[in-house]
């Protein structure tokens, strides 16, 4: 058996997956440790299918691109931002689903710091108008 | 190492004829170390007790304090050895953002809800806040963690002479998603309390009274099994129980508790409901099949 994630990351998870917003979570290290129902509606994939992600996988994997369809180096994405300000950020870039659909999407992460440590990051998304079925900003 | 209860009561004390067998005071555990060495986890009503059958205490006391609601503190300024010059006491609890642990105790010993100020106490008296810490008392090696319960909340592991208590008397491991649902690492304390020979756990309501009580930081009886087994202790001892619970409903608490565990492949008598002035022997244990 592992050892438990820090308390700040389980709790973050549990409300993450009552949640009908797409959204993801982040370790320190910027490794996808949990998405969403709502967030797997939108990449394609669910998290059951997928499990946990390392960052260069989840991001070769879902983008993040620019608007030009470029892989965004992941040191500038807003999450990366936050991860390493320990600050929140907001932005804007285009995914991919599994499908091979792309999104155009706003993301807000927030950096979850508690216990005098920094544990990880909560990662809020949504499809800008008309890029997507659902939400909208 | 030995264990005995001497609060196992939840929320408030319940004094009265109706609680007089599990008893009314709330969380207090004494511990004694393989060495003699006194470890007290929480310092509720029953620590009240405690402080009187200890009489004269040698070397320093350490109090392990899982959070500081009113239940788990209440009974810190009526602990004999606190009145004592000649006494060490040492206090350990959550840290929090918004002061430091000496701060916080002091809200509750001082003015006007008590008549004695924390810098009034005849001993000595440190307070050290334990948060992600592993530290040495005596031969033991403590462990505490934070565990899902509201505000900042600690679990203790204590490890002693090739032995484990872990105590975690207030905690809701199944909030917002079933046990079952989750792989281990996603477990508030599983890791804690994993293979512990007894694990002394929150067991608050029963399954009918939990969705009343959905994020108060207690747990259902199903999911305190749920935990226990999910943990592969080897003894469990149900704690911190309902005000409202009579001594005649934790009996039958106990008895659907125990059928559950040993059926679910729990080894026969190794579940109990903790009731003030228990004796417990922290032995090696196998895991729960027998």
């Amino acid at each position: 058996m592992a050892d438990s994630r820090p308390l700040q990351l389980i709790l973050a998870r549990n409300l993450l997956s009552s949640l009908s917003t797409p959204a993801f979570l982040v370790d320190a290290d910027g490794n996808l440790l949990f998405f969403n129902d709502a967030a797997g509606a939108l990449l394609g994939r669910r998290y059951e299918e997928t499990g946990q992600m390392t960052a260069d996988v989840w991001t070769a994997t879902f983008g993040p691109f620019d608007e030009g369809g470029s892989p965004i180096p992941y040191d500038q994405v807003p999450l990366t931002t936050a991860l390493r300000g320990n600050r929140p950020s907001h932005g804007g870039f285009r995914i991919r689903s599994a499908g091979g659909v792309e999104h155009a999407i706003e993301a807000s992460a927030l950096p979850l710091v508690g216990d005098q440590n920094f544990h990880g990051a909560i990662v809020v998304f949504w499809p800008k108008g008309g890029s997507a079925g659902e939400g909208g900003s | 190492m030995k264990a005995k209860v001497w609060g196992a009561r939840g929320s408030i004390p319940t004094p009265g004829a109706e609680t007089a067998r599990y008893g009314g005071n709330t969380s207090c555990m004494q511990v004694t170390l393989s060495d003699g060495t006194l470890l007290v986890l929480d310092a509720g009503t029953g620590i009240r007790t405690l402080g009187l059958a200890l009489g004269a205490v040698e070397g320093p006391v350490n109090i392990l304090l899982t959070h500081l609601h009113l239940d788990h503190i209440q009974g810190l300024m009526f602990f004999a050895p606190c009145f004592n010059p000649d006494a060490e006491i040492v206090i350990w609890g959550p840290a929090a953002q918004d002061a430091p642990l000496l701060e916080r105790i002091a809200r509750y010993i001082s003015a006007p809800l008590s008549p004695v100020e924390v810098r009034e106490l005849p001993c000595r008296v440190s307070f050290r806040e334990a948060v992600g810490s592993e530290w040495q008392v005596g031969p033991a090696t403590v462990r505490a963690c934070s565990v899902s319960h509201r505000g900042p909340t600690l679990g203790y592991r204590i490890e002693d002479a090739g032995t484990s208590l872990c105590y975690i008397p207030d905690h809701e491991p199944a909030l917002g998603t079933p046990l079952d649902d989750l792989e281990d690492e996603w477990i508030s304390g599983l890791g804690l309390a994993r293979g512990a020979d007894l694990l002394v756990h929150d067991a608050q309501y029963t399954d009918a009274e939990y969705p009343n009580h959905l994020g108060w930081g207690h747990s259902s009886l199903s999911d305190a099994l749920g935990f226990a087994r999910r943990a592969e202790v080897g003894r469990l001892l149900l704690f911190h129980h309902d005000p409202r619970h009579s001594d005649d409903f934790l009996d039958e608490l106990g008895a659907e508790a125990t059928q559950r565990w040993e059926a679910d492949g729990g080894r026969p008598g190794s579940l109990e409901l903790a009731s003030e002035r228990l004796d417990l022997v922290v032995e090696p244990t196998s895991p729960r099949v027998p």
